[in-house]
């Protein structure tokens, strides 16, 4: 099999062969769009991994409130940013099961929406492998900007530049990154749950 | 084969524990004809170069740049498209060639459990009818840059369940980042019994049950794989990307929380499975690769800083059990999960990174 013969039957595993991927444990992931006044988030975290951690805990509340509890954000200066779960779903991806959560990121008065701390360990304080993978929701493929391992919990995000090219980024398991991205897609939402950390 | 895989491993605890030679010696005690010289690598790699004709010599021959570096994963070749020149493809000479390559690289090991762990691919396309590449054809080897005696260079041999990668002339000795696993861990085909990763699950099985009297060595959390490996990035609708080492370079645990017990603190039988472990792991490339990573991870000032942990259970025996050496350069670790081609069985990830000199210094830094 060449490289394109490769590509080929991965193409083809997209529909076909999900369950394979059950043989590395499914990671969460943050989709950010970055609006005029906040950002907005799709925060798929899978429901396997996600049961260790509140198990750990001997966590009962609602989904969108343990999130709560494990996913915040605040200005680099350290001023928290008002975060509300719009929404969430159940949702399958390559055979995995994630719960889906529609979060709204709101700075404080005055603070720009541009910059921000992520903060997130909803399944990373308990599952060591696991890994948060932060991306910028894109026109085509959504932009890896940076992974969240534990011990670190935070991570450093900007807007990006509209010039900037939006390839090549790095990405550094367990430490902490910074960010860019393209134009930002909204995100439909209805409200559920907020807090203010 | 199981019954003599495991008379060694007790025949290398018998001597590491005597402090006579090497448990590696007695792990893998027939070194191959090359032994991991970069001449004889060189050698046996301009040899398989003449059987190959052009496509194929350019599947093989890729730059030593990142992006070629960092290609290797623990998922299948449909998930994770590798490339490099395909072993399942050579015709019966080029094969021999190709096979010269791996002996003068390996350790008799290395290629043992190169062969073995291809035949479990082999195994799992029989019972599992997904097109998804398990097969033992679908393992590669690259070159990266060019096989010299003096300047860096990367020989890389992999597919689902083994990556080799292996610098020389590096800025520091460059056996890893060193993955390999099973699925299933026992089988047997054509009448022979196999068990590819005897020798390090019971190493480090050994270690675990030996930690487990000690309270300070249960790690906290839970491992669903190893923790150090390849990073898949989903795309909702789409194929996944990544799932190769992008998260490179890593960072490592610091401090002395949560990161299991301290050499020192064992008495000299337990330490003495700290180093069958290290060398079960270590016997795997070619003798010249790895011992003065060995050495480097032997001394007595690297294993005083040296943490031993576990999770799950010592045996091996459920899913989540997990068995990590974590030193100032040492970083191998083991974990058990559930088999994918029945998932009510279990199979092994381990990982050897080296903290200093993955991709012998060459990348990344």
């Amino acid at each position: 099999m060449n490289s394109r013969a490769a590509w080929m039957l991965a193409l083809f595993c997209v529909a076909r062969c999900g369950a394979a991927l059950a043989h590395s444990a499914p990671n969460s992931f943050v989709k950010l769009s970055f609006l005029a006044q906040s950002v907005r988030a799709e925060v798929l975290v899978p429901e396997s991994e996600l049961a260790y951690a509140t198990a750990a805990e001997g966590a009962s509340e609602p989904f969108a409130a343990y999130l709560l509890r494990h996913l915040s954000a605040e200005t680099p200066q350290g001023a928290a940013w008002k975060v509300d779960v719009r929404s969430f779903s159940h949702t399958t991806y390559l055979e995995h099961a994630y719960l889906s959560a529609q979060v709204e990121f709101t700075p404080p008065t005055g603070a720009s929406s541009g910059a921000f701390v992520l903060v997130d360990d909803a399944v990373t304080h308990e599952v060591r492998n696991h890994v948060v993978i932060v991306l910028m929701n894109g026109a085509a493929n959504p932009e890896f900007l940076g992974a969240l391992q534990y011990p670190t919990r935070r991570l450093t995000v900007q807007r990006p530049s509209p010039h900037r090219s939006t390839t090549g980024a790095a990405h550094r398991a367990g430490g902490a990154d910074s960010v860019a991205g393209v134009a930002p897609l909204p995100i439909a939402s209805r409200s559920s749950m907020s807090s203010t950390k | 084969m199981k019954r003599r895989w495991s008379m060694s491993v007790m025949f290398a605890f018998l001597i590491a524990a005597a402090g006579t030679a090497h448990a590696a010696d007695a792990i893998c005690p027939k070194p191959s004809a090359g032994n991991g010289q970069v001449k004889a690598v060189m050698t046996a790699i301009h040899a398989l170069e003449k059987t190959l004709n052009a496509p194929q010599r350019a599947s093989l021959e890729r730059p030593f740049v990142r992006e070629s570096a960092i290609r290797w994963s623990n998922l299948p070749v449909g998930i994770v498209p590798r490339e490099g020149l395909r072993l399942g493809d050579l015709d019966a000479k080029q094969n021999q060639a190709a096979r010269g390559v791996a002996t003068a690289a390996l350790s008799a090991c290395g290629l043992k459990m190169l062969d073995d762990i291809r035949t479990a691919d082999d195994v799992l396309k029989a019972v599992d009818e997904r097109k998804i590449g398990w097969d033992s054809g679908n393992y590669y080897m690259s070159v990266l840059g060019t096989p010299s005696e003096r300047t860096p260079w990367m020989l890389q041999i992999g597919g689902h369940h083994v990556a080799y990668n292996f610098t020389f002339n590096g800025s520091g000795a460059g056996a890893t980042p060193l993955f390999f696993g099973t699925e299933p861990i026992h089988f047997s085909a054509a009448g022979i019994e196999y068990e590819p990763l005897v020798a390090q699950s019971a190493a480090m099985s050994n270690l675990a049950k030996a930690l487990a009297t000690r309270p300070e060595a249960k790690l906290l959390g839970t491992f669903t794989d190893v923790v150090k490996g390849v990073v898949v990035i989903p795309v909702p609708g789409k194929m996944p990307t990544g799932g190769t080492d992008t998260g490179f370079p890593m960072s490592f645990p610091t401090g002395n929380s949560d990161r299991g017990i301290l050499y020192g603190a064992l008495t000299p039988a337990e330490q003495a499975l700290v180093r069958t472990a290290i060398e079960s792991y270590a016997s795997l490339p070619g003798a010249a690769i790895t011992n003065p990573l060995v050495a480097a991870y032997e001394s007595s000032a690297a294993l005083a800083e040296t943490y031993l942990g576990y999770a799950g259970q010592p045996d091996l025996g459920a899913r989540g059990s997990y068995v990590r050496i974590d030193g100032p350069r040492i970083w191998m670790e083991l974990v058990v999960q559930p088999a994918v081609a029945d998932n009510t069985k279990l199979h092994y990830h381990a990982l050897w990174r080296d903290k200093q000199s993955d991709y012998g210094g060459e990348i990344g830094h």
